[in-house]
């Protein structure tokens, strides 16, 4: 659908961007994640041609990204703004017509929207009368009216209440499922998790991380096992003697333990289980994975290390 | 629907939508009008009918001024002499609004005086001057020549002595006319600015509330400022059609209600006409140059041009100063200079009243700055045979160098619309026309 091809941008002598590519298909949504000042505006900005790049190109369908193909495309600045002084219905229809809607397919997609964001009722309110919530949700029906191919979303979450978020969150795996496709730049890692298929981690302009979120999460994995029992604690820390290191452990009612433990010695699960079962009564083991969070924070983290270095 | 339309559209409502405009488009007009009312309040008056004595101890005028007298005026004799303060305090004299008195050495001294409770508008002066005038001119044909009164002023001559620059011999009028075209190209640098004020404004406001962000994912930048141009121009023309309309309404009014008698020394000017008289009377310049002496057509077709160039030519400059503000009060700065431009096109208006074929003038109304102001002046001037090309060859050098601003306007627009909270710079401006 999408294609980011090496793109680059310099600005003043400074690296914004460096060779950052990635592909974003139909019916998929790509997390785009990285600390402040990554380059991901740009980015952004630069998919929908609102700045150019110095060097690298993006396709669309295969294609060279040209004007035509924006109305294909939604985007959702961070930074969002409305004419204050301009009613809800007025506002998304001059939006949806610059976006190629004629009139009439604009007030037929104005009256669907309002009615699925319940909003009906502010269509001839001005934006300066709307709280933050409200006009929040006018941004993101501006952003969608069209109903893009490609949805290009900054933040999407912020300044929306936990009710709202789950609405938003709702409505981007229903577009997701009749097959369009999002690019979502948020520092919400939990939400990462949980809608998006893949994400690329962007750090000082350069890519350092893309793949599936699973694939990501067990990459990063650092061999941390969660085995829970029921039994003695002292008896189940006393048999894993030196071939493992406990990191943590919950303690439940009951007797019941949750212990989280990495394997030395070239131990594996089979060992463990073997180890202890003689002891506690195994209740269930599973791999840890780390969060996005975690992989966020570790990969960014290790890079500045080696920069340090 | 073409996108800059559709942005052109919106501003248009924008502004339709707007307070201030609306109090504008009629406050403006009416405030235009209201100081016209007040000139013509001072050259007529508010009375229609003045009642006249005349003050003849001689009876030299034989009681009789004319075989037709004007219908604003009803004259009385009486042949005694009344002194000023009878005449202001006296009941008698009360009905009467002017007192001429005529003196019995008047043949010899030609001397008269009008003595008034409310100060007479010219029309009345000059009808009065008339009639007092051919009437000691008939008494005397007749006391001093043997000549009949139609063989006296079929050889009577009066002589217009006219007063003209030996190096311009033929722009007679140069001045008065030079005015109309500066209160035009006044209106052009007036709208300008304030229609300039506006795109920097509205511009400085979709960056400040950050929606030309999601403009920009639709539309180019050059889309953009050229429907912002487009649909605040479109405004200001509206408004300039409604002040037009306005004021020539209330012109029309003021002719019919307020100031009927504004032409009545039409009356003189006939009685001129069937006498074949040639003393040079002229009605009050205001009145002139208001009913008479602009061609209408001529300048608001022109006008219309200038207008609409200079307004593209200047509003590129403050759509510029609007895209690359860090914050809405840091562009102030770059506004003074433009401002001053504007002040300087002024000026050159001013300049070419007085110089209008001096060198400078000639190069200003080239210069797109100063060429809508001066242009203006010379056109109100009129052209010599031959040489209306300035006029076009202006024209296409605003029109041209309004293009080539725009273009540049849309670079730095595209670039400047984008940063925020920086401090305005020149150098950053040059590097962002480069880009």
């Amino acid at each position: 659908m999408i294609g980011v091809d090496n793109i680059s941008k310099y600005i003043e002598g400074k690296t914004i961007l460096h060779n950052v590519s990635f592909q974003l298909n139909k019916g998929e949504i790509l997390g785009l994640l990285g600390p402040n000042g990554a380059g991901k505006t740009t980015l952004m900005r630069i998919i929908n041609r609102i700045t150019s790049p110095s060097k690298g190109h993006i396709t669309y369908d295969g294609k060279i990204l040209k004007e035509q193909h924006l109305v294909n495309i939604g985007y959702l600045p961070e930074e969002r703004g409305l004419y204050k002084t301009m009613t809800v219905e007025k506002q998304i229809i001059f939006l949806a017509r610059l976006r190629g809607l004629n009139k009439i397919d604009a007030e037929k997609q104005l009256n669907y929207w309002l009615e699925k964001f319940d909003i009906k009722d502010w269509r001839n309110r001005r934006i300066e009368e709307l709280s933050k919530g409200m006009a929040q949700k006018v941004q993101f029906i501006a952003t969608i009216v069209h109903e893009p191919e490609v949805l290009i979303l900054d933040e999407p979450f912020s300044g929306f209440d936990p009710i709202n978020i789950e609405l938003i969150r709702k409505e981007l795996l229903s577009l997701k499922k009749k097959g369009h496709s999002i690019i979502i730049s948020t520092h919400n890692m939990n939400s990462v998790e949980e809608i998006c298929d893949k994400a690329i981690l962007i750090h000082e302009g350069v890519k350092l991380l893309e793949g599936d979120i699973q694939t990501l999460r067990e990459d990063n994995s650092k061999d941390l096992f969660k085995i829970s029992f029921k039994g003695n604690m002292l008896s189940f820390a006393n048999a894993l003697w030196a071939g493992y290191e406990i990191i943590d452990k919950e303690e439940n009612n009951d007797n019941h333990f949750a212990v989280y433990l990495k394997m030395r010695q070239g131990n594996d699960i089979n060992n463990l289980l073997n180890t202890v079962m003689e002891h506690v009564q195994i209740t269930g083991i599973e791999t840890v994975l780390p969060s996005m969070e975690e992989v966020f924070l570790n990969t960014i983290n290790a890079q500045n290390t080696k920069e340090d270095e | 629907m073409n996108k800059s339309i559709l942005i052109a559209i919106r501003e248009i409502n924008e502004r339709f939508n707007n307070r201030f405009y609306k109090w504008l488009m009629i406050i403006g007009p009416l405030l235009i009008l209201g100081l016209i009312y007040i000139f013509l309040s001072n050259t007529t008056a508010s009375k229609e009918h003045w009642n006249v004595l005349i003050m003849d101890k001689e009876e030299i005028l034989q009681t009789k001024l004319s075989a037709t007298t004007p219908k604003n005026l009803s004259i009385d004799f009486i042949n005694t002499f009344v002194d000023y303060e009878d005449f202001a305090y006296q009941e008698k004299f009360q009905k009467y609004d002017l007192a001429v008195s005529i003196n019995e050495k008047i043949i010899s001294n030609k001397h008269v005086i009008i003595s008034y409770r409310e100060r007479p508008p010219l029309n009345v002066q000059r009808e009065l001057v008339y009639l007092v005038e051919r009437r000691v001119e008939e008494i005397m044909v007749e006391e001093f020549t043997d000549l009949t009164l139609e063989e006296f002023r079929g050889i009577k001559q009066s002589l217009s002595f006219n007063l003209k620059d030996t190096y311009d011999p033929r722009n007679e009028n140069s001045t008065t006319a030079g005015w109309v075209g500066f209160g035009f190209g006044l209106i052009i640098i007036v709208f300008v600015f304030m229609f300039g004020m506006t795109i920097l404004r509205s511009v400085a406001k979709e960056k400040a509330n950050r929606i030309v962000e999601v403009l920009l994912s639709s539309v180019k930048a050059r889309q953009l400022l050229t429907g912002k141009l487009l649909g605040i121009g479109f405004s200001a023309i509206i408004q300039f059609v409604v002040w037009i309309v306005i004021i020539g309404a209330g012109l029309y009014l003021f002719r019919i209600t307020f100031f009927p008698d504004i032409f009545s020394g039409e009356f003189v000017a006939d009685e001129l006409l069937n006498s074949e008289g040639t003393a040079n009377i002229s009605q009050s310049p205001f009145v002139e140059l208001i009913y008479r002496q602009i061609q209408y057509v001529n300048m608001l077709i022109f006008f219309t041009f200038f207008f609409i160039g200079g307004y593209l030519f200047y509003g590129s400059f403050f759509a510029m100063i609007g895209a690359s503000m860090g914050s809405e009060s840091d562009g102030q700065q770059f506004v003074i200079p433009l401002t001053l431009l504007l002040l300087l096109a002024l000026y050159s208006g001013y300049y070419t009243i007085y110089f209008p074929n001096s060198v400078l003038a000639q190069t200003l109304s080239f210069i797109p700055f100063t060429s809508p102001m001066t242009m203006m002046v010379k056109l109100a001037n009129g052209f010599e045979v031959g040489t209306s090309w300035q006029l076009f060859a202006s024209l296409i050098v605003l029109y041209l160098s309004a293009l080539i601003m725009i273009l540049l306007a849309s670079r730095i627009y595209k670039n400047g619309l984008l940063r925020f909270n920086h401090r305005l710079r020149l150098k950053m401006l040059l590097k962002w026309t480069r880009k």
